[in-house]
């Protein structure tokens, strides 16, 4: 190949960007429409304190299993979610510290050389490449932003959760400042101008190479043309109109012990995001850790911070309020569920539900609680994988990339699809 | 080693190139009279069919098949002894020659055509290492912005798997500019320095730690004090200031713990200067503390300050200090983040668990009648980030040279911007010098003036100097120049330099090494010679040890597993030890290659490298301290040699079970050269029985009543038989341990747990070669393997040539390699004489394309 191969982008297309940057005299732009199979979606919710672990999973396995406590609320959803049992991330353990690594599963988090690794939705969009407005949204509940998050970077830095709905739905639905949107516009024109700079540099560098180098710089020649069509993307966002809405602005909730009012607020958050298309990622981290003495009902008061609640340590006064505030938590999700379904979103838009700890009473990272609801599985059943051999939840995660339209065999821990699960 | 004629590998070319390249009639006669039965396309056996072969050699794939056809053949192998009628030896001898020379001619041909490998852009590490040398910023800590490279058998420098994709050229760009952003001035004048002294209660974040007092407590002249904070106010400003209480520390920095000063976090990355006063001291009834017997090892952790729990990277800094009986003063230099602090890391110490049994609470073993081992720290300073010598830093200069400093112009995404007078004079000039730093050779000027096009466009659209140039760079750093390694032409210049440089330093060729590359210069010979001496000399050989035993004997994969808590309670969290596993091999290695030793110190070796963790764990008399010393093996320790070394065992295990068929495969992979085939996919793993009932030999004994089976497994099943007699951590062991069955033992674990396993079935070591030699253990097998050092430096050649090249041995290149070990035969294979003849060869100059 002797022929500089950026040619592949129409001229005027490729000049776009530039011209952005430069003069922001913008034509409505119609969005070339990419797509034509449904728009597949993924919402990813983790409480760093878990649930229970014997309310949790059923009894029985299979397409037949009797629900279990916390599983009855659910039950109008039956055929659209599956439970799981078994499932936890192969030596990931050391308590909390755990709750970093659920999305990552990057192994002994409290271990000297540790760093975390690339989260399953990072991952997902890194593959998919950018489709929407925004790559993905990363929420959280009471969240400690410094410490904490679902979402990290490949070389393992933390990716802060957003806690204010007001802030998420201005992101979202108000128009942005110009200056700012102009600095974004001129930071795109100048890796537009980096890329061009690398393509032609490379066309000369390979007139020094044989035959058989020449085939592998192809695939450099590839990638600069890929980026440039996710830089044009970016761009098209840049300057397309935020969608309008008929919601209201949400108001802040800043009181920590209004922990399930913040927790339900965040999921109409996405809802949101996903109905009007902002994006089709959602990582939520629901911060139990970080949740103070809060409200469980009915004017009851937890008897401690949730953290202390959930070391229960067999306190039956403890276990019954734990019961409560789990018990809520599926309330929660069963509303989600309908709300998803009644927009008709649900079959295209996988829930998963979990958490990094599987017996918060006693720092146990075996046996996750994990339940995944839509995404056109074959969903209804109980998967009950033998705990002892710690199948990796990150198998599920393979299996759930695949749906998404990602092309990849394995993830992090996850060496294959999960057995049994279609 | 045998002086080479300046003409040896010639000679080695010449006469065949007369030769076609298709496999002759009379060969393929035999292939069909003899192989068919078993190759043809209805049986297919090992996947083989011969039926319809393509004997057309130039095809890249069918030498591959027929190259594998040849070696089986010539291995007397196949046809399998009494299966092939009529095929004697002379049958066997015209089938390989006729075979040998067309895949010897069209290899050798598609060589001279197309190079002997492709281009090969630089690995994760290659990438990070290449910029700490070129920047000047050896801390500088980009990898794993890069996507994991692939790999194949644990090499990660194939030329063939070393893609390009759009995320790998993401990675790329946000390397470079962190990178970039790293090397630049922080601002006009250096950061401020912080600087702290912690004495009394704030040489810790609480009062007590998780394990309660035996973990850890203060003390006053060796007493435990139970209210520190009541003491405190009874002390004079001076008291406090010098110290009156120390800190005793009993346990290891795991979680959960907050080991760490109070209220200090760094506000900038960096070097931070730690100096500490300290002792080694033992715990004993009362809480009362008296001095240590041996010296304790510590080490920082540097960590968010995120309480108990760990949140972001987890990383040893500072190395490991001896603390002493006498209370000494020590100084180190720790690196960390913005918003880091550290915490003390006593080595090798128990660990608090957590028990539910009564409650919740951390446990804590009970005391060793010596008493619990640990530190007492007395005060800690810590002064940073550290300034450079010079301001601005030298990794500056590399960027603007002596253009002075000034405050960022307005618009600036930079803390810092220059003067000049003649932008656009300055930043051609600067972008050229950097260029050809960063290239490793003259970059052509029309490539130039893509990258001063774009930023005298910038300069002129009235951006900020060092905005543009820094733009520039980065897109150089991406560019083809410095992220492809090209096959050098057997002409001694830049390239060759440059694989000589990524071989031993992973990095690129010095001032010294580049100026030898010039036109007009030779790197070939003496001066070759002396240059691979001179790198293999230098501390960033280091790198070379570690990536090639990483990738080599796949070294990087030691912390896969852990040893599992029921069978292997006394390793529990024992980090120390793993470290030290690491190190060994490290300087054994280094040793090998610096030493010149021979190639069968990978089998057996009458020395090795310790220090006091390892010198227990291969029961050698006692050791002091944390350094790794050399140390002469007595004459009935089994550890002697690559091969036995307890990272090796461990990483060949799974933490929980050894497996001869995984211990042999390895042997004979990495050490022997011969890959055995992939096992059968049909046929599921043996799953070695952890309850004790029976032996892993009985189990595979079962399965290789199988003909089909025992044929692969009698290659390899026997050497590892052989290591049964190591555990999953390289201890030595008699007889198997279980969890139901045997003669109980019981005991408590370094985190207080009371534990009990169960001692069975013995070891049974001995076994058989393939050639008919019988070992009764490791000690003879390791004589038998160690009798054939031909074998033995042949692969090692082979891993090195790979590593070194990109491209595996070629057939063309064969010739060469039993060239050189005809070369280093007298001497005894050493492995640095081998080094030598391979960079000498032509499957490392490179050959002149035709």
């Amino acid at each position: 190949m002797n022929v500089p191969r950026l040619s592949i982008l129409p001229h005027s297309r490729k000049r776009f960007l530039r011209g952005l940057g430069a003069a922001l005299a913008l034509p409505s732009l119609e969005l070339f429409s990419r797509e034509t199979t449904p728009k597949k979606r993924m919402l990813l919710v983790s409480n760093n304190l878990g649930v229970l672990p014997w309310p949790f999973f059923p009894k029985e396995s299979g397409r037949d299993y009797t629900p279990s406590p916390y599983l009855k609320p659910l039950q109008d959803f039956r055929d659209q979610f599956t439970v799981f049992s078994g499932l936890s991330h192969p030596a990931v353990s050391g308590g909390h510290s755990t709750e970093n690594c659920f999305l990552t599963a990057a192994k002994d988090p409290t271990g000297s050389g540790f760093r975390n690794t690339i989260s399953l939705d990072q991952y997902a969009i890194e593959k998919l490449g950018q489709s929407t407005r925004f790559p993905t949204l990363n929420l959280g509940v009471n969240i400690d932003k410094a410490n904490r998050s679902l979402s990290w970077t490949r070389d393992g830095s933390l990716l802060p959760a957003e806690d204010k709905p007001s802030t998420l739905f201005s992101k979202m639905f108000v128009q942005g400042n110009a200056r700012e949107k102009e600095q974004r516009l001129l930071k795109l024109a100048n890796r537009e101008s980096l890329l061009d700079a690398l393509g032609e540099d490379l066309s000369r560098f390979q007139i020094q190479l044989g035959k058989r180098d020449k085939e592998k710089l192809d695939q450099y020649f590839t990638s600069i043309r890929e980026l440039e069509g996710q830089l044009l993307s970016a761009g098209e966002w840049e300057v397309k109109p935020k969608p309008s809405t008929q919601s209201v602005p949400p108001a802040d909730i800043l009181d920590r012990a209004k922990f399930f009012e913040k927790f339900e607020l965040m999921l109409r958050m996405a809802e949101l995001a996903f109905e009007s298309d902002s994006t089709r990622i959602v990582t939520l981290m629901v911060d139990g850790f970080a949740t103070p003495v809060f409200e469980v009902g009915g004017g009851e008061k937890s008897l401690n911070g949730y953290h202390n609640l959930s070391h229960h340590g067999q306190s039956k006064a403890k276990i019954a309020q734990l019961e409560k505030v789990d018990l809520r938590q599926m309330a929660l999700l069963r509303d989600h569920f309908q709300r998803l379904s009644d927009s008709k979103l649900l079959d295209d838009t996988m829930v998963l539900y979990g958490s990094n700890l599987g017996d918060a009473n006693v720092h146990n990272c075996t046996n996750l609680p994990i339940l995944l609801a839509g995404g056109r599985f074959q969903h209804g059943q109980h998967l009950a994988y033998n705990g002892n051999r710690n199948t990796p939840l990150a198998n599920l995660f393979v299996s759930m990339l695949q749906k998404l339209g990602v092309e990849a065999d394995r993830f992090s821990s996850g060496e294959g699809t999960l057995d049994g699960f279609a | 080693m045998k002086p080479l004629p300046a003409n040896a590998f010639l000679c080695l070319v010449a006469p065949v190139m007369l030769g076609g390249q298709v496999v002759p009639r009379e060969t393929l006669a035999l292939v069909e009279q003899h192989c068919l039965d078993c190759h043809d396309e209805d049986v297919r056996k090992g996947d083989l069919d011969l039926s319809i072969p393509d004997s057309k050699l130039a095809d890249g794939k069918a030498r591959d098949l027929w190259a594998k056809v040849f070696d089986r053949v010539d291995k007397g192998e196949m046809p399998p002894p009494g299966k092939a009628k009529g095929f004697g030896e002379g049958e066997r001898k015209r089938l390989v020659q006729g075979l040998w020379e067309p895949l010897w001619v069209s290899d050798r041909k598609d060589v001279l055509e197309n190079g002997r490998g492709p281009v090969r852009r630089l690995t994760r590490e290659e990438f990070e290492d290449n910029l700490r040398d070129l920047l000047l910023l050896p801390n500088l800590d980009i990898r794993d912005k890069l996507p994991a490279d692939r790999e194949s058998h644990g090499f990660t420098k194939i030329s063939g798997m070393l893609d390009v994709s759009r995320v790998q050229l993401a990675g790329w760009l946000d390397a470079a500019e962190t990178a970039l952003r790293e090397a630049l001035a922080t601002g006009v004048e250096p950061l401020p320095v912080q600087k702290m002294r912690f004495t009394g209660t704030d040489l810790f974040q609480g009062l007590t730690t998780f394990g309660g007092r035996e973990a850890m407590f203060f003390a006053r002249e060796n007493v435990m004090v139970p209210d520190p904070t009541e003491v405190l106010k009874t002390l004079s400003p001076e008291e406090r200031r010098v110290g009156a209480l120390e800190a005793a520390i009993f346990r290891s920095a795991t979680w959960p713990y907050f080991g760490y000063p109070r209220g200090f976090r760094a506000k900038y990355g960096g070097e931070y200067k730690v100096r500490f006063e300290a002792r080694a001291v033992r715990q004993v009834p009362d809480f009362r503390l008296v001095p240590a017997y041996e010296p304790q090892a510590i080490s920082f952790r540097a960590r968010q300050p995120s309480g108990p729990d760990v949140s972001g990277d987890v990383r040893e800094t500072g190395g490991w200090m001896d603390l002493l009986p006498e209370p000494k003063v020590f100084n180190t230099t720790i690196l960390l983040k913005a918003g880091e602090t550290f915490e003390y890391s006593l080595l090798g110490l128990p660990v608090p668990f957590i028990r539910t049994d009564s409650g919740f609470y951390y446990d804590f073993p009970p005391m060793p009648p010596e008493g619990h081992r640990g530190a007492a720290i007395r005060w800690l300073e810590i002064e940073g980030p550290v300034r450079p010598e010079s301001w601005p830093p030298p990794s500056h200069k590399v960027l603007f040279g002596d253009l002075p400093l000034c405050p960022p112009p307005k618009g600036s995404q930079f803390p810092v911007g220059v003067v000049s007078k003649d932008p656009e004079g300055d930043s051609v000039r600067l972008f050229k010098a950097f260029a050809s730093r960063m290239a490793r050779e003259d970059v052509p000027e029309g490539s130039l003036e893509v990258f001063t096009k774009m930023i005298l466009g910038k300069l002129q659209a009235g951006e900020p100097l060092v905005d543009t140039l820094v733009h520039g760079y980065q897109a150089f750093l991406c560019s083809g120049h410095v992220v492809y390694l090209k096959e050098p032409r057997g002409d001694g210049g830049m390239d060759l330099a440059s694989r000589l440089s990524f071989l031993l330093w992973n990095s690129t060729p010095d001032a010294q090494l580049r100026k030898l590359a010039q036109p007009g210069e030779s790197l070939k010979g003496e001066t070759l010679a002396r240059e691979i001496a001179r790198l293999v000399a230098d501390e960033k050989f280091e790198r070379f040890v570690q990536n090639f035993t990483g990738q080599w004997l796949e070294l990087k994969q030691l912390r896969r597993d852990t040893p599992d808590g029921r069978l292997y309670p006394e390793y529990r969290k024992d980090d120390y030890l793993v470290d030290s596993m690491e190190k060994e091999t490290h300087a054994f290695f280094s040793e090998m290659v610096r030493g010149n030793l021979p190639v069968t110190t990978l089998v057996d070796a009458g020395f090795t490298y310790v220090n006091d963790r390892l010198a227990r764990h291969y029961d050698l008399p006692r050791k002091e301290g944390s350094g790794m010393r050399k140390v002469k093996l007595p004459g009935w320790s089994p550890y002697g040699g690559l091969l036995t070394q307890a990272s090796i065992l461990k990483l060949t295990a799974n933490g929980t079970t050894t497996s001869p068929v995984l211990r042999g495969v390895w042997v004979m992979e990495k050490i022997l050269g011969e890959l055995p085939p992939a096992p059968p996919t049909t046929v599921p793993a043996i799953e070695p029985d952890i309850r004790g009932a029976t032996t892993i030999r009985s189990q595979l004994a079962k399965h290789t009543e199988v003909e089909s089976c025992a044929n692969c497994h009698k290659r390899f099943d026997p050497v590892g038989f052989a290591l049964e007699n190591f555990d999953v951590m390289g201890s030595w062991r008699d007889r198997y341990r279980g969890l139901d069955l045997g003669e109980k033992i019981t005991g408590y674990d370094p985190a207080g747990h009371p534990y009990a396993y169960f001692v069975g079935h013995a070891v049974e070591p001995s076994g058989k070669l393939m050639d008919g030699r019988e070992f009764k253990d490791i000690r003879e097998l390791k004589k038998l393997l160690a009798s054939n050092p031909r074998k033995l430096a042949k692969n090692f050649l082979h891993q090195l040539a790979l590593y070194a090249t990109g491209t595996r041995v070629r057939i063309s290149d064969r010739p060469v390699i039993e060239s050189i070990l005809d070369q280093c035969e007298p001497d005894g294979y050493r492995v640095a004489d081998l080094l030598h003849a391979l960079v000498q060869s032509p499957v490392f100059l490179g050959v002149q394309p035709q």
